[in-house]
């Protein structure tokens, strides 16, 4: 015997589908260094990247963190990463992004809060790192799809003892 | 059986030679296993070693637990308001008392068995202690204590009891630097939360060399220097400045500013809005101190290594950098930010965010050091060329910040560590130049 969705929750199912869909062919762009695609086709003109800190996590509003970057510095971070001066960039790290546990936290009809667990595998210059976190999206609903406008990834890492670095855009 | 020619025990790693102005590093240095263990003896069991900043522990209570020298240690002012540093090791049969990196707390309790210790560091609490006999007194099992002092809230520690000098007598020259720091703000310098943790596969003393290299800013920094560049700001070269010797392993560079600083330094990079409350802000210092010693303190950049293993840079921000080795090949680096403590909202923003602009893993800079130490480390594996060369400004009576004399005079001190000298007779013995005089 099979349960019918009711209308409620296949739009619930069709909405966690595009959102997921999203979120794919974000970590693809990144992961194949369509960087540009990337800043011009998913994110707002006011995008806000960050990276809190290994050690307070975000949980304190004044703190410093890794990366807190606006849309200016993450193009400049993007040219830099593509025009070869980026010294630990060059040559460009293989990376892999796994996006999991996709949860849509709120709809608020033009907007939407999303979290979702991330690993990025890096193997570059010799090493293998992972970067393993909990992202936060804050999407703006644009047609069918979306543009990120907020970009939060909390590495669950105590330190980057291991990693030394993160060069990469998570 | 294979017998293995070794090098001879006397041959020197420091190659120190004025005649020709010739200084080279044997890369053993960077790679002996030996070296780091005798490193760990000579040099962290003996110098003062930086802990924190007493903003850190900031009322009675407070405490920060972290590894100094190798060695976990607890920084807590005790309910009196006295900072003390313990050994992090319970003293009946050793876990930590502390494993939390910081907090608040009247009392560290052993979770082993309970054993209680106040935040001065006296047993408190024993359970069942029927066990013991009349001979056993809590007063001989307090925490044990490091000798430590603070200088202008910057806190060390020494593991030596023997250690002959003060904490004051060994920063030597570089009290100099502290003070042009903790003269930022009347109420006291602050550390910003959120640590930046990372480290770097290889040896610690490359990024110490590297943190008071200016020579090698234009070649692998051509991406912040662009950056710089289009923010109308000047990238550091022959632009003035000098590099000194502070004595006792410590040195510094000091340059003009080649971008804004947030203390009381303007440049269109910060925009119009803040620009009266920053020019306020110069005004006053001009006021504090003369306009002499406020634009040294206000309008110029500074980075000092504090030997061994500390590094403070003052310029588009403040970072406190703390290296610590861990073995020959590996390194843990601690870095947090400092700012006044009374800093305007809007300036403290663009202190944090032009922090991460340059520095920490992520930023602009600081990845591509990461990873042209661990480059240095694997170039080493060709042990075929022997020597590294730090000789620039030798040649020089005032070295420029593009020299190495702040590296050479890590070294000396390095080796005369290494050696089992205490360095008591160092000074008088220097016949390189000390670098150019106080301004």
């Amino acid at each position: 015997m099979t349960t019918e969705l009711t209308v409620d929750e296949a739009a619930q199912v069709r909405l966690w589908h595009r959102v997921s869909q999203f979120l794919f062919r974000e970590a693809r762009l990144l992961d194949e260094w369509r960087l540009l695609e990337w800043y011009d086709e998913m994110l707002t003109d006011d995008i806000r990247y960050s990276v809190p800190a290994t050690d307070v996590r975000g949980e304190t509003a004044d703190a410093l963190g890794l990366i807190d970057d606006d849309a200016a510095r993450l193009r400049q971070r993007i040219e830099q990463l593509l025009n070869g001066e980026v010294w630990c960039e060059n040559p460009r790290s293989r990376t892999n992004r796994m996006i999991s546990n996709v949860e849509i936290l709120t709809d608020r009809g033009t907007h939407l809060d999303v979290a979702a667990n991330v690993v990025v595998y890096r193997f570059g210059h010799g090493r293998s790192d992972s970067y393993v976190g909990k992202c936060r999206f804050e999407l703006v609903v644009e047609g069918e799809s979306f543009r990120v406008r907020r970009r939060v990834v909390v590495l669950d890492h105590e330190t980057l003892y291991e990693h030394g670095k993160l060069s990469i855009i998570l | 059986m294979t017998i293995e020619r070794q090098r001879p025990v006397s041959d020197p790693i420091v190659i120190d030679d004025l005649e020709h102005l010739s200084f080279r590093v044997d890369r053993r240095a960077y790679t002996d296993d030996d070296l780091a263990a005798r490193e760990m003896s000579r040099i962290f069991d003996r110098c003062w070693l930086y802990v924190g900043h007493e903003s850190e522990v900031p009322g009675p209570g407070s405490y920060v637990a972290r590894d100094v020298g190798g060695r976990p240690v607890v920084m807590a002012r005790g309910s009196d308001g006295v900072i003390r540093v313990f050994a992090n090791s319970c003293t009946h049969r050793g876990a930590l008392i502390c494993s939390q990196p910081a907090g608040q707390a009247r009392s560290f309790r052993c979770p082993y068995h309970d054993w209680t210790f106040s935040n001065r560091g006296d047993l408190v609490g024993v359970p069942i202690p029927d066990g013991y006999g009349p001979g056993f007194r809590k007063a001989d099992f307090g925490l044990a204590q490091h000798r430590s002092d603070g200088y202008r809230g910057f806190v060390f520690v020494t593991f030596d009891p023997e250690q002959p000098r003060t904490l004051t007598e060994y920063l030597a020259g570089a009290t100099e630097y502290l003070d042009l720091i903790d003269d930022q703000s009347e109420v006291g310098m602050e550390v910003i939360q959120g640590a930046q943790l990372h480290g770097a596969r290889a040896n610690w003393k490359l990024m110490m060399e590297n943190s008071v290299d200016i020579y090698h800013f234009r070649a692998l920094h051509k991406r912040y220097v662009g950056y710089m560049e289009s923010l109308g700001s000047v990238p550091p070269q022959r632009r003035g400045g000098f590099g000194c010797a502070l004595g006792l392993g410590h040195g510094a560079n000091e340059l003009p500013p080649a971008a804004a600083r947030p203390l009381a330094y303007w440049t269109p990079m910060f925009g119009t809005e803040v620009r009266p409350r920053i020019e306020a802000t110069a005004a006053r210092f001009v006021d504090r101190f003369g306009a002499e010693r406020a634009e040294r303190i206000t309008g110029t950049n500074r980075a000092v290594l504090i030997f061994p293993n500390l590094m403070i840079i003052d310029a588009i921000a403040i970072t406190i950098r703390k290296i610590d080795p861990v073995g020959a090949g590996q390194m843990a680096i601690t870095s947090v930010a400092l700012a006044p403590k009374d800093e305007d909202p809007d300036i403290r923003e663009l202190r944090k965010s032009h922090y991460l602009t340059f520095l920490g893993p992520a930023g602009f800079a600081t990845p591509d050091d990461i990873e042209i130490v661990e480059s240095c480390q694997r170039g080493y594996l060709n042990r075929t060329v022997r020597y590294s060369d730090l000789s620039r400004g030798m040649n020089k009576k005032v070295p420029e910040t593009t020299d190495e004399l702040p590296a050479r005079e890590f070294w000396r001190q390095w080796d005369r560590l290494m050696h089992g000298d205490d360095g008591h007779l160092e000074v008088a013995h220097r016949a390189e130049t000390q670098g150019a005089e106080p301004r």
